[in-house]
């Protein structure tokens, strides 16, 4: 991606998240994320199994008895 | 006492035995920050009165014939985003100079507390902790104390400098991409990133909630020890401390390095490091009997993943503020927060991708390794303002390029002892070495460390400011 491309997807991802962006700072931003787009590319090179997953980022919390809101019969 | 040629251990040895007090402590140390730091600019909050009561807590257990803590009556500091009580907790920033004060400290800050430290104050930091240099804008650069016209390193930059400069001889700071391995590396002095979630980091401001550690600095190994052990405590309400149990290094860390196999990181890390800190870690390769060159796997795709991940994690947790008080932030920092906030997801979530497998491969090379090592900075301490940076003819960003050699590490979790070591071609100035081991294995890194210690090859050395 050129850097007029990614200037403006930083516009329109800005508009999109409601971050005021004038032209200096969408270039400034746009150099930041080339440099990014260039170290995803190695991500997008690894050879990822679907097993690959997250879902350790999120774990139930067991409740304790006392939590429990159900009605006694 | 001369608080600048004693450490941590010394200091509560004298306090227990009754040679001095914890207020006399405490009066030395103040005296020594009020005649220095306007030079250093590690301090942006003292806590004198909570300080002096702390101390005097101390000296009236004493008094009393009650026990004390390991820690009973050793001045500290903290990095301003851990929360302090009755203090606005600023991490770096001016933003949070609107939030209220904090209503508690932080979990770290009642460890030390319990263990009889005593607190005198906060630090600087780079903003929110997004950079490796604490040229903080809104609070002053911190300054190196080995040569005040240099970096502190950072983001944990006024710990480093608190502690090389003798104002304390603990400090304590946070860890997500190399923020306390990198002024430990520059101030020259001792450094400790625990695996990722050993400690509890309930009541700091985060950064990366998925990558962020907290740990100590000291001025000897065994004042790191000594913190170290202090602030274990499986802590259930942070989601992020998965330690299972207090795993003490202090009574194992003289066991010695025989049978541990320890190896050189080459490939990446050789080819980042410059001759001076090639040199650091060739001299403690050869201290611990280390021959062989170890290649870490896809450590560049596991620093991508770290710096996306930082990237999106750090944009996200300030949109709201980036929406209507951009304007108030770092400007050093300010473009890489919103660009994080703006990347596409798919980085994102492959990056946490990677990271499962990268951990994978990371644990295989323990199978074969005990310690590996490796340098903590590219390069000694940059001038201020320094822009870009040589590293072995090609140019890099000076500001991100500090973190090439942690930020692989610290993405796999791995303990981190950060040992202080002093090349011959940087004119005084320290870089560190990491020693690492297996995630949870902290123990392996204080014996080889304290054979480097014991050897005279990794110390702190006082400065005159």
């Amino acid at each position: 991606m050129n850097e007029p491309d990614v200037v403006t997807y930083v516009k329109s991802t800005a508009v999109l998240l409601g971050i005021p962006m004038d032209a200096a700072r969408a270039s400034r931003v746009a150099s930041h994320l080339q440099r990014t787009a260039a170290m995803a590319a190695l991500l997008n090179a690894a050879n990822l199994s679907v097993e690959e997953e997250l879902a350790e980022i999120y774990c139930p919390t067991l409740l304790k008895p006392n939590e429990y809101n159900l009605k006694q019969p | 006492m001369n608080i600048e040629a004693c450490d941590a251990l010394a200091m509560a040895a004298s306090v227990a035995s009754g040679e001095t007090t914890a207020r006399a402590l405490l009066d030395s140390c103040v005296k020594r920050i009020e005649a220095t730091d306007a030079k250093v600019n590690a301090f942006t909050d003292k806590t004198l009165s909570r300080a002096f009561a702390e101390a005097d807590a101390v000296d009236a257990r004493f008094t009393n014939g009650e026990a004390l803590g390991p820690l009973a009556g050793v001045p500290y500091a903290v990095k301003n985003l851990f929360d302090i009580e009755g203090i606005v907790t600023l991490a770096g920033s001016v933003v949070n100079r609107s939030h209220a004060p904090a209503a508690a400290d932080a979990f770290l800050i009642s460890q030390m507390k319990n263990a009889g430290a005593v607190l005198i104050g906060a630090l600087n930091m780079d903003e929110y902790a997004y950079g490796f240099t604490t040229e903080n804008t809104h609070y002053g650069a911190c300054h190196n104390p080995h040569d005040l016209s240099r970096i502190a390193g950072g983001s944990s930059g006024g710990s480093g400098a608190a502690v090389a400069a003798s104002h304390v001889p603990i400090a304590l700071g946070s860890d997500t991409n190399g923020s306390i391995r990198v002024p430990a590396s520059l101030c020259g002095v001792w450094g400790l990133k625990p695996t990722f979630g050993r400690l509890s980091r309930r009541g700091t401001y985060p950064f990366v909630y998925s990558i962020d550690h907290l740990g100590p600095m000291a001025s000897s190994l065994g004042g790191l020890a000594l913190a170290y052990d202090a602030l274990q405590c499986c802590d259930p309400l942070d989601a992020g401390c998965h330690a299972l149990e207090v795993q003490p290094v202090m009574p194992r860390m003289n066991h010695g390095i025989e049978g541990l196999r320890v190896g050189i990181l080459g490939g990446y890390f050789h080819d980042h490091a410059s001759r001076a800190a090639r040199e650091v870690v060739a001299l403690a390769a050869i201290t611990l009997g280390a021959t062989d060159e170890v290649i870490w796997p896809d450590a560049a795709l596991g620093r991508a993943a770290a710096v996306i991940i930082t990237a999106s994690e750090g944009g996200s947790l300030h949109l709201n503020d980036l929406r209507t008080r951009a304007d108030e932030f770092e400007p050093l920092s300010v473009d890489r927060f919103i660009a994080g906030a703006l990347q596409p997801a798919d980085w994102t979530i492959k990056a946490h991708r990677v990271r499962r497998q990268y951990r994978g491969k990371v644990n295989a090379l323990f199978k074969d390794w005990d310690i590996l090592l490796t340098a903590a900075t590219p390069v000694s301490a940059p001038m201020i303002g320094t822009d870009w940076l040589d590293i072995n003819s090609t140019q890099h960003p000076a500001r991100a390029a500090m973190g090439l050699l942690t930020q692989p590490i610290s993405f796999a979790g791995c303990p981190v002892v950060a040992a202080p070591m002093w090349p011959m071609q940087t004119s005084g100035m320290p870089i560190g070495v990491q020693i690492i081991a297996a995630p949870w294995r902290e123990d392996l890194a204080f014996r080889a460390a304290h054979v480097l210690a014991g050897a005279g090859v990794a110390h702190v050395k006082t400065v005159n400011l």
